[in-house]
């Protein structure tokens, strides 16, 4: 029953883009009928899993066998694919409801929603792949779907660049990801994730990097990130979707899914916990002087994914995916809230150009303030459930202190610019022009992100609840490391509201040099995106022009033979012609010839 | 000349280098090189220029102090070993010594300063006994005490030729230098293959007298000395033109023609004994003296130079030299190739 159901969830979606009447105007809303019937579905086997624990494995199609490598269609249904299905399938469903609103206008809205199923499609073999090339083919499906959602308008040039460099960054984390591949094939002769947990292998420092890479160019990590915020020139459905609750968690889950070999390699813990570190320090630096609405949200994303690193980093990969589950839903229910805002101010994404929205759009700003407030890690609200024990764990820890407090300031600063959000997007007067179009009314735009409201508040408490530990949490600690995460997150809320109410009253200097690093996002693009193709194609113009055509071909031999056989030449043949000269050098010369000779 | 004194001046150089190569006795052997120099100052001096004259001085001096040489050499062997044999000389010192004499009278490097400027000084008659005839005598005394020196300074002196050779013969315009240096870089060819195959030393050194004769002849009957007269030769005589062309080739080395012969039988010598290095720089630098000689080839017979209207008028003019041997030895040098089987009758 339970191989039969969880096919049967996969096939529906499959089953419209087969259908593809894309002409019709109801394709839209078989779309979105069928998602909903598929999350539906979805939730059958999931609770089949919480009442009995029982994970399964469904390998069906044998694919081929290359020498010994025998490759088939294998689904892995356990606690991390089956919690995560019904999720990605709920808000895949919220998102496609307001894209109805948002893209409402739009000509090619039947083309869109075909990529965004085609995008869910292989977020869901992503998630359930038993085998390592099921899992790239997911890998492989979001990010090429990703460049097509996120170059959506293709005329505008930045949006082209965006999706561009998007492919980029996940390219060379796709290298990671093959390198992987390639040593598991050498090494242990499979794809399965069944046998490389159980042959348990020593030596896994160099799969483990490769999958730290891939992860890092999928989940936006630092020296891979640029690609995350430049991303927002899609549609904010797109973003939505993609950019905070499925793409950029595969990289996480995929981490999360190797849990069993990372227990055992102290050296990629702290490597993952460091660059978790530095990421969530770092994003969140940058998000705190940005102006446009969707960047910051998407620094956000950013930022908690680097948590989630950190998280992993400190071995608690549930944890991790209790976060991932949770911050799905509040960060969709942000994205989507902006999207409301900005089609209502007639697509103006400037947060300084916004203003007193507090009581003119009710339910976008009750959204926005309590999807901010999960966000922070509100007691009881869903991001406590997940964000409280991964900071509780982090303190009792045994762990490099460093980068303990930059994720203490992280998270400090995380309150910050979501009081920053709230602050400019809400409250105080109306900065955007007077003839307004603001109207909520629309069902397709409440009813999802009522839905997720609902999500965002009791999901938490359910999925932590349902959850069987696998490890086991500290319950004792010292009351000031208990309250270390509510006393930052006050902290950080404090300071930028204080901040913030200082802008109505006084001037200010020039931006400081700090400011100009933050809203620069910490001169990472302008650098890299330069200098490297740079460095490359001039050493390549070197290679090709001076080093091989001039030299090699031209001077080192023809040249250099002619001037040598010239200087011989003149040398042999000038001879003075004086007698004693030619005596000399008898004398000399029978003299070396019999010592050379004895 | 006088007659009488022409024929005996012939019959003593003629003498002395039979003398040296019928002997067994060091001092007759010795004795014979003497005559052989002596005799060859007033061929030199035919002409009486200064010119001749110096070069006739330089030629005495040179010979002189390779065969005060060779005399002490002879006098330590006869201290060391107590006789006069020219096989047996086993001191290292003497036979070195010896050697090195007879490589001035050759006139292979690092002694072959005095063969450009003395061939250059004296006409081409003479010249071509210097360069042909007056080999055979050393060569013959070489051959014959050459297992005892020190193969090392025959490989360092053969080689060092060549490049001389070679090199030097790049640089030049005057016809009889031009042989000078060819002659030198063939001395080297023939004391290389010394240690290796004796038999293979005389026969470069009969093809090299064969070539180096034609050419000889062919230039004393155009009346050329320099590389400007040559490109003139074209009207005179046509047909020795084209035979001037083969015969260059052939001294060069290339295959079908029988200058070829030699090398590619001395390079399959050296590599049946392991040694792969050497024919290789020896046959690349080859090429040097090649490359002159397709020069004189292409001034002479592939281009026509411009020259005044006199001067495309000569065939008219009767030849009054004498052509006797040379279409015998032009087919010589040339289509010898195919005999070679027939070296095993030098055995």
């Amino acid at each position: 029953t339970l191989t039969l159901t969880s096919l049967i969830i996969l096939t529906l979606p499959i089953i419209t883009t087969l259908l593809q009447n894309n002409k019709t105007n109801c394709f839209l809303y078989i779309t979105k009928t069928a998602v909903t019937y598929a999350f539906a579905i979805s939730l059958i086997p999931t609770l089949l899993f919480i009442q009995s624990n029982q994970e399964a494995y469904i390998s069906n199609w044998h694919w081929m066998t290359i020498h010994t490598l025998k490759l088939s269609m294998s689904f892995k249904l356990d606690f991390f694919s089956l919690t995560f299905m019904p999720i990605a399938l709920f808000i895949t469903w919220s998102i496609m409801e307001f894209s109805l609103w948002y893209m409402h206008s739009d000509p090619h809205i039947n083309r869109f929603f075909k990529y965004l199923l085609l995008f869910l499609i292989t977020m869901l073999i992503l998630v359930s792949a038993n085998n390592l090339l099921q899992l790239f083919m997911g890998w492989e499906g979001v990010g090429i779907m990703s460049f097509l959602l996120i170059s959506w308008w293709h005329g505008r040039t930045d949006a082209n660049t965006a999706a561009l460099q998007a492919m980029l960054y996940n390219r060379i984390g796709d290298m990671g990801f093959i390198m992987m591949m390639a040593w598991f094939t050498i090494h242990l002769n499979s794809w399965e994730f069944q046998q490389i947990f159980l042959t348990n292998p020593k030596n896994t420092t160099l799969p483990l990097l490769g999958l730290l890479l891939a992860s890092a160019g999928k989940s936006a990590q630092f020296g891979l990130h640029p690609w995350l915020p430049s991303a927002m020139e899609g549609p904010t459905p797109v973003s939505a979707l993609l950019h905070s609750s499925t793409m950029v968690m595969a990289g996480v889950f995929t981490l999360i899914r190797f849990y069993p070999l990372m227990e055992n390699n102290l050296t990629i813990q702290t490597s993952t916990l460091c660059l978790g570190a530095i990421t969530t320090l770092f994003t969140a630096i940058c998000a705190l002087t940005q102006n446009d609405i969707k960047k910051i949200i998407a620094l956000s994303t950013s930022s908690q994914l680097g948590l989630m690193m950190v998280t992993i980093g400190i071995n608690q990969p549930h944890l991790a995916f209790i976060h991932m589950c949770t911050h799905a839903f509040f960060k969709a229910m942000l994205f989507l809230s902006s999207g409301s805002i900005i089609h209502n101010l007639n697509n103006e994404q400037d947060i300084r150009k916004m203003g007193g929205l507090y009581k003119t759009m009710p339910i976008t700003s009750t959204a926005i303030i309590i999807g901010s407030l999960a966000l922070t890690g509100m007691p009881f609200l869903t991001g406590f459930y997940s964000k409280d024990p991964i900071i509780e764990t982090a303190n009792m820890s045994y762990i490099n202190t460093w980068a303990l407090l930059i994720t203490l300031i992280a998270v400090s600063m995380t309150a910050s610019y979501s009081t920053r959000i709230i602050f400019f997007a809400l409250l105080g007067q109306p900065r955007y022009p007077s003839l307004t179009q603001i109207n909520e009314n629309n069902p397709y735009l409440v009813n999802p992100i009522k839905r997720l409201i609902l999500g965002s508040i009791f999901m938490g408490f359910l999925i932590s609840m349902n959850t069987i530990p696998h490890t086991t949490p500290q319950m004792t600690m010292p009351p000031h490391l208990k309250f270390m995460a509510l006393a930052v997150t006050l902290l950080g809320f404090t300071v930028a509201t204080e901040l913030n109410n200082m802008t109505h009253n006084l001037m200010f200097k020039q931006p400081s040099r700090m400011h100009t690093f933050s809203t620069m996002l910490g001169y990472y693009p302008t650098t890299i995106h330069r200098i490297l193709p740079y460095l490359s194609l001039t050493m390549s113009q070197n290679l090709a022009t001076t080093i091989m055509d001039s030299i090699w071909l031209e001077k080192m031999i023809p040249k250099n033979l002619t001037t040598m056989q010239k200087t011989a030449a003149s040398l042999v043949s000038n001879q003075k012609g004086l007698m004693k000269l030619y005596s000399l050098s008898f004398l000399l010369s029978i003299t070396l010839g019999l010592l050379i000779a004895l | 000349m006088n007659p009488l004194a022409l024929s005996l001046i012939l019959t003593t150089l003629l003498a002395g280098t039979l003398i040296t190569m019928m002997s067994s006795h060091w001092l007759t052997a010795w004795m014979g090189l003497e005559m052989n120099m002596l005799t060859m100052i007033p061929i030199l001096m035919k002409t009486t220029n200064p010119r001749s004259t110096e070069a006739a001085t330089k030629y005495f001096m040179t010979q002189a102090m390779a065969s005060m040489m060779l005399m002490m050499a002879l006098t330590i062997n006869l201290m060391y070993s107590g006789q006069w044999s020219i096989t047996k000389m086993t001191n290292p010192v003497a036979s070195n010594m010896a050697l090195m004499a007879l490589m001035t009278k050759l006139g292979s490097a690092p002694f072959h300063f005095w063969v450009p400027e003395v061939t250059q000084g004296v006409e081409l008659t003479p010249g071509m006994i210097l360069l042909t005839w007056q080999k055979l005598a050393p060569l013959s005394l070489l051959y014959q005490m050459a297992t005892y020196t020190n193969t090392n300074l025959i490989y360092l002196s053969g080689l060092l030729s060549i490049l001389i050779g070679g090199w030097g013969g790049l640089n030049q315009t005057q016809l009889r230098k031009i042989l000078a240096y060819s002659s030198i870089s063939h001395m080297g060819w023939m004391l290389i293959i010394l240690p290796f195959n004796p038999t293979l030393t005389l026969l470069n050194l009969t093809i090299y007298i064969m070539l180096t004769l034609s050419i000889f002849m062919i230039l004393t009957n155009t009346f050329t000395t320099s590389m400007s007269s040559l490109t003139l030769m074209w009207n005179k005589t046509p047909a020795m033109t084209i035979m001037l062309m083969t015969t260059l080739l052939s001294l060069g080395g290339l295959p079908p023609l029988s200058g070829f012969m030699p090398k590619w039988l001395m390079i399959h010598e050296l590599t049946k004994n392991n040694s792969i290095i050497m024919p290789l720089t020896m046959a690349i630098m080859a090429l040097l003296n090649m490359y002159f000689y397709m020069r004189l080839i292409y001034y002479s017979s592939l281009t026509i130079l411009p020259s005044t209207n006199n001067m495309k008028m000569t065939w008219r003019f009767t030849n009054t030299k004498h052509t006797m041997t040379l279409p015998t030895l032009i087919t010589l040098s040339n289509m010898l190739l195919p005999l070679t089987p027939m070296i095993s009758m030098l055995e």
